[in-house]
Order: structure tokens, then C-alpha cells, then sequence
């Protein structure tokens, strides 16, 4: 029975990280129209390379990712601290936090853009940003809230009986102990902002496009080598941030999931 | 201690109710419409949920029925090829979703694989890990002795699996559930990059606002949130739990 349950878990792995393989390996393929083996070539990676717009693609997408996580991480580390406490109205509170993860992001996506819409700002890096940080704060919020369960909240009472102001008990005792949630917050948020499509798509500017948005746009003209080693680059800066992630903190698995 | 409290709770909530709340607000002003009324009047629009219902529906029992078996196995193994199996199941997931499903696409394209059954397979490759990761966490948590007792009092395995691991486990069946459900009910891009001709309400809404009738494009978001909203609200009725998580 072992055994049967192991091959399956095997071919499972082999279902999910198959096609990626294949992926990668094309890229490096010569023919630009055959689905067949013909030689080695870095040429679609060349092209990449000299490509301005993908540039700006990428510059767009690290923008981005990086203003919505700082922004996301404060805002969703408060959100955690907050519903340590017990107060009226904390399940609306708890709910209306974890929405962002719930909610299809085609929803969050379009209920951004209708507003946007409605109060006349035009769409920019700044408006997708906004849209980043909603989802983020939520994720952010759910990692630190793991993180805080697990911690005794006598320490921060005995550090303000023993005469810590509370931002000196926060900073010297709370922030040290749910650093590795926190660290694990903004990895996280920084990889799904890089990674997202649908958000993106509908609450950024006309020519501020990402990564994920110039190979939905490429794939649905035609399927070309090009692609591939996009797809490639990508994931490669998928795997660093994860490795990032392992060294910095210990990654919680279940993080959660977009 | 109040103040501190304070200073905690209000940005935070004054940020989502700013950028989710009256977002979600100005969407159902624009679906109460004329134009949002007449497309959820309209039979196509339901014809249309009905088969994201069931296309979420099935994806997720398929991924249920292939991620019990994997999470089952994977908590049974010794400590160190379990975190190496786990880490394997979740790498993907940290992954680009449209990366993951344009090679998947790579790979079916040639051999001519892109109907509504190839979508299905799609889904299914793409949020396996959200399914088997909380399976792994109630399977793992399973008191051994319960099952030893089980199978003592005379329980076949069968008898035994069914009466006893698998009602243990139904909050990692119900989460697993919720977290493919969800977003495959109202999914958009992966479909498109698979087969063009399975359009579902993500794809609708979006062709909608392309069109420029924002007023159907907000009624079909809000019908897709509304449901959102009751399923989640329901399940975290029934489970108890401190804080967020």
C-alpha cells in the first residue's frame, strides 16, 4: 500500500514539474516554429536582453513589488497586533482582513478599476501599487497572525510592569520575537506582487505593463521560443526570492495562496 | 493601552475600507443598473455561472481525490523526506500561475490536447498545493491510537478509512476545498491560455468592461463576490479560531 501511495505521489510530482522542464529546455532550442529538438542556442535570451520594452516590463514589476510589500508589511503587521485583542465587531474585522486572500482576484481586480474609474483617477503604476497593497495587507496579516499565536504575551506585559513604555516593549520584546513572520510576510507579498497577472492587468496604467502582462499578451498572439525563456527568467527569479525567503526565515508552507 | 490599540486597528481598516469597501461599494451602485440588470436577466449570464460552477466544482473533486492519497503519504514519511516532499509540493505555487500554465499549454498545444477537459487538467496541475497542504496538516494531526483501535475492534482498513480517517480530516478537506473552489469559480487568463472557446464568467466579465458595458461587467463581479462572501462567511463559522488564521 506504501508503495502504490509512493508511485503515486511520484507521478504527481512528475505531472507538476514536467511541463516546466520542457519549458525551460525549449528555451534554449534553435527552431523558433518546431516543437523538435535542432540545437543549443542562448539567441532567445539574446533577444530578451536587447528587448527595451521587456526592460520596462521588469523595471515596472519591481516597482511595484517593492513599494506595495513595505507598504503592506507595516499595514498588515498593525492588522495582526489588532486582532490579538478582543473587541465588538472583531469577526467583521477579521473577515473584512482576510477578504483579499478569499475573494477572486478578478473581483478585487475590477471593484478597484470601477472606483478608479468612477472617481476620475487615471490608471498608473501608483493605482496598481494600491491594488498590490490591498491584497499584500492581507497576506502579510495572516503569516505575522500565525506567527503571533505562538507567542506568550506575558513577556510584553512583564517588560512594561518592569517600566517599558509600550513602543519600548513592542520594539525590544514583540517585533524581535514575530520578526521571522514579519520577514516571512513581505517575501511572501514581494513574490505574489511579482508573480500577479489579474489585478495587474486591470488596475495599471495604459504602457505601464509587468512581466506576467507582456507574456499573457504574447502567448495569446503566438506561442514562440521568446516566450519561453521570458517564462524562464521568471521563474529563476522566483526560485532566488524563495531562497532568499529559506535563508532569511524558515517559510511557513501554508502560506496561503493566489 | 487604548491609544496603542488604536493606533493599530485604524490604518489598517481605514486602508481597506478605502481601497475594498467602497470599491465594493461604487461595483454595486454600477450593477444595479440598467445595464447590469438586463445582464443578470438574461439566461446566458446564468448558463454561464452554471458551468463555472461546475467546472470549479469538478477541478476540485478531482484535486481532492488525487491530493488525499499524496497528502496521506507524505504524512506518513519520515521527517526529513517529508519537508523535502512538502517543499517540492509548494515550490510551484511560488511560481508564476501563468508561467506554470503557458508551459503546461507548451506541452498540450502539440499533441493537440486543448478542449474543456485539457482546462480542467490545468486547474488541477496549478492548485494541487492548495489542497494538499491543509489535507497534510489534519492528516498529520490524526491521533495514531484512534486508528490502532479502530482496526483492533475488527474495522477492515476500508472500514477504518472511512469511518475514521476521513471524518477526522474533514476540516483539511473543507479548507483544501474552499481555497480550490474559490478562486477556480471565478478564474481568469488560465482558461484563455488553454482553450479559448471554454469561456467562463472571469472571461465574460472581463469582455464585458472590454466592450465598455461596465454596468453587466459589475453585476456578474458582484454576483461572483456575494457568493465569495456567504461561502467564507459560512465556513468560518465553523471553525473556531482565535485571531486570522
Amino acid at each position: 500500500m506504501r508503495k502504490l501511495l509512493g508511485g503515486f505521489t511520484g507521478l504527481v510530482l512528475v505531472a507538476l514539474y514536467a511541463p516546466i522542464a520542457v519549458m525551460v529546455l525549449f528555451s534554449f532550442n534553435e527552431s523558433k516554429y518546431s516543437v523538435k529538438w535542432t540545437g543549443f542556442t542562448l539567441d532567445w535570451y539574446r533577444k530578451l536582453a536587447d528587448n527595451d520594452l521587456i526592460h520596462q516590463d521588469l523595471w515596472n514589476t519591481l516597482k511595484i513589488a517593492a513599494a506595495s510589500t513595505a507598504a503592506a508589511t507595516v499595514l498588515g503587521t498593525m492588522a495582526a497586533l489588532a486582532a490579538r485583542e478582543t473587541f465588538r465587531g472583531k469577526r467583521l474585522y477579521t473577515t473584512l482582513v482576510a477578504l483579499p486572500v478569499m475573494v477572486p482576484d478578478i473581483v478585487l481586480g475590477i471593484s478597484l478599476f470601477a472606483m478608479f474609474r468612477r472617481f476620475e483617477i487615471p490608471l498608473s503604476l501608483g493605482t496598481a501599487t494600491i491594488a498590490h497593497t490591498t491584497f499584500n495587507l492581507a497576506y502579510v496579516a495572516v503569516v505575522v497572525s500565525a506567527r503571533l499565536q505562538g507567542l506568550d504575551r506575558s513577556i510584553e506585559l512583564a517588560a512594561q510592569d518592569l517600566g517599558a513604555t509600550p513602543f519600548r516593549a513592542f520594539w525590544k520584546v514583540t517585533l524581535p520575537a514575530i520578526l521571522p513572520g514579519v520577514v516571512s510576510g513581505a517575501v511572501l507579498a514581494f513574490t505574489l506582487s511579482f508573480d500577479d497577472f489579474v489585478i495587474t492587468y486591470f488596475t495599471t496604467g495604459p504602457g505601464n505593463g509587468t512581466l506576467p502582462m507582456r507574456i499573457y499578451s504574447m502567448v495569446r498572439f503566438a506561442v514562440t521560443p521568446e516566450i519561453n525563456a521570458i517564462s524562464t527568467v521568471i521563474l529563476a527569479a522566483s526560485l532566488v526570492l524563495i531562497g532568499v525567503a529559506l535563508r532569511i526565515s524558515k517559510v511557513p508552507v501554508s502560506g496561503g495562496g493566489r | 493601552m487604548k491609544g496603542r490599540f488604536l493606533s493599530l486597528l485604524v490604518p489598517p481598516t481605514a486602508w481597506l475600507v478605502v481601497f475594498l469597501v467602497l470599491p465594493t461599494a461604487v461595483l454595486a451602485l454600477s450593477a444595479f443598473s440598467v445595464d447590469g440588470l438586463k445582464a443578470l436577466a438574461h439566461p446566458g449570464t446564468w448558463v454561464l455561472f452554471w458551468r463555472s460552477f461546475w467546472i470549479a466544482a469538478v477541478s476540485t473533486s478531482i484535486c481532492l481525490a488525487v491530493s488525499y492519497p499524496v497528502a496521506y503519504f507524505i504524512a506518513g514519511c519520515s521527517p526529513r523526506w517529508r519537508n523535502l516532499l512538502l517543499f517540492l509540493v509548494v515550490l510551484p505555487f511560488w511560481t508564476n500561475l501563468l508561467v506554470r500554465t503557458y508551459a503546461l499549454k507548451f506541452c498540450l498545444d502539440p499533441i493537440g490536447w486543448s478542449n474543456t477537459g485539457a482546462v480542467i487538467f490545468a486547474i488541477v496541475q496549478n492548485f494541487l498545493p492548495f489542497m494538499i497542504l491543509p489535507l497534510y496538516s489534519s492528516i498529520e494531526k490524526l491521533p495514531k491510537r484512534l486508528l490502532e483501535a479502530s482496526q483492533d475492534l475488527g474495522a477492515s482498513p476500508a472500514g477504518t478509512f472511512w469511518k475514521v480517517t476521513v471524518p477526522l480530516t474533514m476540516p483539511g478537506i473543507a479548507a483544501g476545498s474552499i481555497l480550490v473552489f474559490i478562486p477556480v469559480f471565478g478564474i481568469f487568463a488560465l482558461p484563455e491560455f488553454i482553450n479559448e472557446r471554454t469561456v467562463l464568467i472571469g472571461s465574460q466579465i472581463n469582455l464585458y468592461y472590454g466592450q465598455g458595458n461596465a454596468g453587466a461587467g459589475s453585476a456578474l463581479t458582484m454576483v461572483l463576490m456575494v457568493f465569495t462572501v456567504a461561502l467564507t462567511w459560512t465556513y468560518s463559522r465553523f471553525r473556531k479560531s482565535e485571531g486570522l488564521v
